[in-house]
């Protein structure tokens, strides 16, 4: 009978034990090329540099979040890490019979320091290459190593994603063009996200300054079933263009974020919305 | 033997009586005799004398039986599957166990109460403890409800009897057919029993079909066991019950797989000591079904741009496991005084999800919009429970008990914590709370017929995984989605309950008054931030705490015999709540009597049941609630049997609804009436 009793506390011990295991998180790792691939490599001519760019996926309409890194071009394994860096991405849309038309696009140049020895800046492609429509890439380097500068050209191709992150919208009070990205959320979950836009003022073809004046406002909903989400934070004014916020989703399926672009309190964007899907 | 598994009406008397002192002994015997012949909750079902007033007809099932004791009500949802409600209290405020094992339903919406896992055939017997008493299989504020498996019955000198019988209800084709079987040999006994239910959709008393009405189901239970000696006890149990498309008219949507399954191993041993030692394993799937289901009634609104045909259907699946073992002696260390101690613990796993897929005409369907109503978790919870039982002097006895829980929630999924990121809950990992009660209690025998039992006690009982961690749950009572709250406190209550009990040889009678006190209430509380999911729903509640709510119950119970071939029953029962600023609780019934006349002459009876009830019309508005209008109701039935040396033949033939009656009661949801007259036919035969 005691032995019993024995056999049987254990197993009751073995059952709280069973039980009680549980799988650990992962630990999130600290390279920052991590998930990302080598989209473009050449050469500034002049700055004795190689330059990489990497990213997430190919280039595409909206905010990409594109990283720099740059090698010593003399012995190919150094990497430099005081450079100052500059995109200029250049759209040239050639027209029947006309000049061909020239145009940038919003950039965010990455810092002099870098991070973990690369440079993370960004481009906003507001639109897509096409048969008539070529886009470059240059990336002019200021090695201040050797102290020289010089410039890497790629010529790349921009994808049209389904659903776009960008939109260029014509102010409906004093006709301004501006270059709305959302930033965030890049894979959007059930759950809380972080959203995060930018804006931009196209205020010529070639000069594109963030603006921090406007107020965001965003209303999640989901077509399909007439909804919404509750505790969604608006978006507010972080600096250099940044507004940020939180949207959540209730479940998976086809979303949709309404947006509303205020200026001084007053509506500026009619019938924004992105759609997201989860 | 019967005595053995038959636990007193609130005092928790060990079925380990026995074993004591001869001063003892005599007054617990006198007290389960008390309590059983007084047609206390805890009868044995086995027991035809008295049974036989608590089923209808001799296939009733769990509701009919559960409909007619003291202090239950029933939540009606459908023609199957009513959960019990006791005084007032029903879901997690309730404790309902199989002989202490837990067993957790697997529906979000409370369509699979664990009792719609068990048969009358299954039963040996049905213990009520009341209020916050009762603490022994776990802490609960409203009450324990405790239903021990039946065993194989050793009875005389036939090593081998059987029992077969087939029913019939008109009033939804309903079509029955239950087996019973045992078999013993010197050390061993087996024993299997079986039941098959088919139901069509009822008609009302004005011959109105309800739609999803039906259902059908099997159960299987066998059970072995092994006495090695005198004192040990060996029990393995194995249970499965299946049922397939069961229709819930109140409810949006239907059932297409209910499947639960249990196994149990059991040691006893009956020394001086008394040991008893259980494991075991359970487990549910749950499956709702919308596919009989005209999609379109979803649609409060087109949204913009759509066409007006939409496909839309819902996967509803959930899974609940428990495993778990307890421990349990029985030590009368004096000759005055009994103490019990038990130890268990239990781990439920659950997760229960949505997947909506919805398809406009003309358009490629959507993508499947999917979340967990609830998310994976496991929950564990271990136990302590201590009685003592002093007994005084032969008239007095007090009993003192307490139990302490350790519950720790543990999410196996970021699944859930993301979703509830979306109401600001920051809910971590793992949360852990200890909850608590104690009672005591006091029984006293006034003279030879007059004994009174007073209880006082308290509890706090652990908010269910829906009520913590629900998300978005349609409630088909209210029209309101459902979500939990992490942050909800224990519910705690304090509980007074007295009873009065005479008893004569032909005259028993038993009066009872319970007090619940009870604050942070757990209830849903209308949230306006948060817009609604279904398109069905009118808005969000959120399960919250809030500050108080009262309840009071009475019953009366009545058992006379005028004459040797009559008796006759009177059960009524009344419960009162209101919160704290004194509105109605929601889902109270009213006045219920039910009064039973029988005639009995050999084997020959016939029995007359008049069921009533006073209108509600303390209602709450505010959870959609409607007056309901009193009835009442009259049944019929008679039974006859023919005996031969080894066999009994038993015909009964039996009314319900006598007189057509168009009715519904007030805890039925949705407002649908309730069958009209049926006739109902019996035959069994056993040897
Ligand atoms: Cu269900």
């Amino acid at each position: 009978m005691k032995s019993n009793i024995q056999k049987f506390i254990y197993t009751l011990a073995l059952s709280i034990v069973i039980f009680s295991c549980q799988k650990e998180d992962n630990i999130i790792s600290s390279n920052s090329l991590d998930g990302l691939s080598k989209l473009k490599e050449g050469y500034a001519i002049g700055a004795s540099a190689k330059v990489e760019i990497w990213g997430k996926k190919n280039f595409f309409v909206g905010y990409n979040n594109l990283v720099v890194v740059l090698y010593d071009s003399l012995n190919l394994k150094e990497k430099i890490t005081d450079a100052h860096i500059h995109f200029m991405p250049l759209m040239t849309m050639s027209m029947m019979g006309q000049m061909p038309m020239v145009h940038a696009a919003p950039v965010e140049n990455p810092s002099e320091t870098p991070v973990n020895d690369v440079f993370p800046g960004a481009v906003a492609f507001i639109m897509p290459s096409t048969e008539t429509g070529v886009w470059q890439l240059r990336v002019a380097v200021h090695n201040h190593k050797y102290d020289k500068e010089g410039t890497a050209s790629f010529n790349i191709n921009v994808d049209s994603p389904t659903n776009s992150s960008l939109t260029v919208f014509t102010t409906t009070t004093d006709s301004l063009k501006l270059v709305l990205s959302m930033v965030q959320p890049t894979t959007p979950k059930v759950g809380m996200n972080d959203i995060e836009f930018t804006i931009h003022q196209k205020a010529g073809m070639m000069d594109f300054p963030a603006d921090d004046s406007y107020a965001i406002e965003i209303t999640p909903e989901m077509p399909s079933m007439g909804h919404g989400s509750p505790n969604n934070v608006n978006p507010t004014n972080t600096g250099n263009g940044h507004y940020k916020g939180k949207v959540n989703f209730t479940m998976t399926g086809e979303w949709k974020i309404n947006v509303v672009v205020k200026k001084n309190g007053v509506a500026v964007s009619q019938n924004l919305y992105f759609n997201v899907v989860i | 033997m019967k005595k053995y598994f038959l636990l007193s009406l609130i005092l928790i008397f060990s079925e380990f009586a026995h074993a004591e002192t001869i001063d003892t002994t005599k007054m617990t015997c006198t007290c389960v005799d008390l309590e059983e012949v007084n047609i206390s909750a805890n009868l044995p079902l086995n027991d035809n004398k008295v049974a036989g007033f608590f089923r209808t007809n001799q296939f009733a099932s769990m509701d009919n039986i559960n409909a007619r004791l003291e202090g239950m009500s029933l939540i009606k949802r459908g023609a199957y599957a009513m959960e019990p409600q006791l005084n007032g209290f029903s879901g997690g405020q309730i404790n309902a166990t199989i002989d202490g094992m837990k067993m957790f339903g697997a529906c979000t919406d409370k369509m699979d109460p664990i009792t719609s896992y068990i048969e009358p055939t299954n039963l040996k017997t049905l213990t009520i403890s009341q209020g916050t008493s009762g603490c022994q299989n776990g802490c609960s504020l409203g009450g324990t409800f405790d239903m021990t498996l039946q065993e194989p019955d050793s009875k005389g000198l036939i090593p081998f009897y059987s029992s077969l019988g087939f029913g019939y209800e008109s009033i939804s084709r309903s079509k029955n057919v239950l087996f019973l079987s045992g078999f013993s040999h010197q050390k061993w006994a087996f024993g299997v029993e079986g039941v098959y239910r088919k139901n069509e959709n009822y008609k009302t008393g004005e011959n109105v079909t309800i739609p999803f009405s039906q259902f059908q189901k099997a159960n299987l239970h066998s059970v072995l066991k092994y006495k090695p000696n005198s004192k040990s006890t060996f029990k393995a149990d194995f249970l499965l019950d299946d049922a397939r498309n069961v229709g819930y008219p109140a409810l949006p949507m239907d059932v297409g797989v209910a499947r639960a399954s249990l196994f149990a191993l059991e040691y006893t041993h009956q020394g001086k000591i008394q040991t008893k030692a259980k494991m075991y394993v359970n487990s549910i799937l749950h499956v709702m079904d919308d596919s009989q289901r005209d999609s379109l009634y979803i649609l409060k609104t087109k949204p913009v741009g759509k066409s007006d045909t939409v496909f839309m259907r819902m996967d509803m699946p959930g899974k609940s496991s428990t495993l778990g073992a307890y421990l349990q002696f029985v030590i009368p260390w004096n000759n005055r005084n009994k103490l019990m101690l038990k130890v268990d613990n239990y781990t439920n796993r659950s997760l229960a999800e949505m997947t909506m897929h919805m398809r406009y005409a003309g358009f490629a369907p959507e993508l499947p919009m999917y979340m967990q109503t609830w998310p994976e978790n496991l929950r564990n919870v271990s136990g302590i429970f201590i009685q003592n039982s002093t007994y005084v002097s032969e008239n007095l006895r007090m009993t003192v008990d307490g139990r302490i829980d350790y519950n720790i929630d543990r999410l196996q999924s970021k699944y859930g914590q993301e979703q509830a990121s979306i109401f600001n809950y920051n809910l971590s990992k793992q949360q852990s709370k200890l909850i608590k009660s104690i009672n005591f209690s006091t029984q006293y025998q006034l003279v030879s017929e007059l004994s009174i039992l007073a209880n006082i006690g308290y509890s706090e009982r652990m908010p269910t995984v829906g009520e913590r961690l629900g998300y978005y749950l349609y409630n088909a009572y209210d029209g309101y989605d459902y979500i939990g709250n992490p942050y909800l406190k224990a519910e705690n209550s304090k509980f007074a309950r007295l009873s009065l009990t005479y008893s004569k040889s032909n005259l028993q009678l038993n009066i009872s008054q319970s007090f619940s006190f009870v604050n942070d209430y757990i209830m849903g509380i209308t949230n306006s931030e948060i817009p609604a999911m279904n398109f069905y729903a009118k808005g969000i509640r959120v399960y919250s705490n809030v500050p108080s709510a009262k309840l009071y119950s009475t019953d009366l119970q009545l058992l006379y015999s005028p004459t040797k071939n009559l008796t006759t029953f009177l059960l009524s029962k009344f419960t009162y709540g209101e919160l704290s600023a004194r509105e109605p609780l929601p889902l109270i019934s009213p006045l219920k009597n039910t009064i039973v006349v029988e005639y009995h002459k050999k084997t020959f009876s016939a029995q007359g049941e008049c069921e009533s009830a006073l209108a509600q019309n303390r209602i709450n508005t505010a959870y959609n609630e409607t007056s309901t209008p009193g009835f009442t109701v009259f049944n019929l039935k008679s039974n006859y049997s023919i005996s031969s040396q080894h066999a009994t033949l038993d015909l009964s033939v039996g009314i319900t609804n006598l007189f057509n009656k168009i009715y519904y009661e007030h805890l039925d949801w949705g407002r649908i009436n309730r069958p009209g007259r049926s006739i109902n036919l019996f035959v069994n035969y056993s040897y």
